[in-house]
């Protein structure tokens, strides 16, 4: 068995000590570097937090929407494809499963970007 | 710098300027450029026309370069083109290459202030009046698209076969089909642009990454114009949308010029030096193109440290700005389902 705290927990840890006891005491140019790392601490927490759940969900909604089965990587380049045909021009079911995917993926890049959209997107958030 | 690299450029410095002597007493690495590398140099001229002290800026090639960018005696050109034209960028003095420097670069003329948005942003005292400002920028972009292909000195830049914006379609394109993994909300974004590319009755010169981030100011106003790389024969009002594209405000959303002014102070200057009023459904249009464009820069950007070729962290991380530019993306096109 892991030792306790696990990987999500030391990265929150750590990001504090990162942000609150030394990113004031790096001079100016070394400030943007260390606001990066917290940057990139936030991602991997997210994405370990999250697990594999989501990746699945997206799977699961384009076999759905394009009726065929695959991994995640094809799946998506077959929708790539066939938006590009014009198989989905007007497609609200397209839409919202474009939509949604890429809702998650920003929750876990960028989660502060979702608060200028939608209320229900942003709910989702974890800071 | 290596010892040797500052002889060699005392002794091309000396021989540009007809001086008998050059001495450079500060090379300085400048922070920023993930393409190029820049360096700061503050050199005594003993003789000549530019007899005194010259500051000025080395830019040379970074170790990788994305593959779009033009090399820098392409850029050095281009420098002396719009310095001709009358917009404001740092003179362009001398071109040298990699016999001297280790790597091709030229010498500029170092402009005063800061190029860095976030300072611009927070520090409401850099630039001077804002609007101003502003208005500005627009007068600039302005006298760039006065010029006209054909120009001596710039046969290098592609002559688009395809309008400009359905141009820009092929070529996303074409990268995400080599690349590993597949981009739906691009593709439905590329989908809108096709759909709606409007015709470009003339080619003009265009920066094409006109933001800010790329212009220089100090307390009074502009200095320079920056990073002209990705220069060129384009729609005028790419630079526009480049401009006034979300991704590129900083934060400072409601102010939709750049993150420091507002759109109809830009287009107020861009009208009073070229005659023609942009309309802002036009610009609207390459606002989405700017964002779609964006993100493909950032996917090869990412690349590069995914690849193992350039390992950096602020490389990775740029890889993580495409989701949002895609949020953004289908907002846009009417593909937001909330």
């Amino acid at each position: 068995m892991r030792e306790c705290p696990d990987g999500i927990a030391l990265l929150v840890i750590a990001r504090e000590v990162l942000r609150k006891e030394l990113l004031p005491l790096l001079p100016g140019d070394k400030a943007y570097a260390a606001l990066m790392v917290a940057n990139a601490m936030g991602i991997a927490e997210r994405q370990l937090r999250n697990g594999e759940g989501p990746q699945r969900e997206e799977q699961q909604a384009l076999a759905d929407l394009l009726g065929t089965e695959g991994t995640l990587a094809e799946l998506n380049r077959e929708f790539a494809a066939r938006i590009r045909r014009g198989d989905f021009d007007n497609d609200a079911e397209a839409r919202r499963v474009l939509w949604e995917s890429t809702v998650q993926r920003v929750r876990e890049s960028a989660p502060k970007a979702l608060a200028a959209y939608s209320p229900s997107a942003a709910r989702h958030v974890l800071v | 710098m290596r010892e040797e690299q500052r002889t060699a450029l005392e002794h091309f410095l000396a021989a540009r300027a007809g001086a008998n002597e050059v001495r450079i007493h500060e090379a300085r690495l400048l922070s920023g450029g993930a393409i190029q590398e820049n360096w700061s140099l503050s050199a005594t001229v003993t003789g000549g026309r530019h007899e005194g002290v010259l500051e000025c800026v080395l830019r040379s090639d970074a170790p990788s370069a994305v593959a779009v960018s033009h090399s820098r005696a392409q850029e050095f050109a281009l420098l002396q083109v719009a310095f001709r034209a009358g917009v404001t960028v740092p003179e362009p003095l001398w071109l040298g290459d990699a016999s001297v420097f280790g790597r091709d670069f030229f010498v500029m003329r170092k402009a005063k202030g800061t190029a860095s948005g976030y300072r611009l942003v927070k520090e409401p005292g850099l630039g001077g009046d804002r609007e101003a400002l502003t208005e500005r920028l627009g007068e600039e972009l302005a006298r760039l698209h006065a010029i006209r292909p054909p120009v001596d000195g710039l046969s290098f830049l592609r002559t688009p076969t395809l309008p400009p914006a359905l141009q820009c379609v092929k070529d996303s394109r074409e990268f995400l089909d080599g690349h590993r993994a597949a981009f739906p909300a691009l593709e439905w974004g590329l989908r809108w642009l096709e759909q709606h590319a409007p015709a470009t009755p003339a080619l003009v010169l265009t920066h094409r990454d006109f933001r800010t981030g790329n212009y220089m100011v100090d307390e009074t106003g502009l200095t320079a114009v920056l990073d002209w790389e990705f220069a060129a024969w384009s729609d005028p009002l790419e630079d526009l949308g480049w401009f006034c594209a979300r991704c590129w405000r900083f934060g400072q959303f409601d102010k939709e010029a750049g993150g420091i002014g507002s759109r109809e102070a830009l287009f107020r200057g861009y009208e009073r030096v070229s005659g023609r009023r942009p309309e802002r459904e036009a610009v609207s249009y390459w606002e989405v193109l700017a964002h779609v464009r964006w993100a493909v820069i950032a996917l090869q950007q990412g690349e590069r440290h995914v690849s193992g070729q350039e390992p950096s962290l602020e490389l990775a991380l740029t890889a993580h700005v495409v989701p949002e530019l895609e949020l953004e993306v289908l907002r846009m096109t009417g593909g937001r389902h909330a």
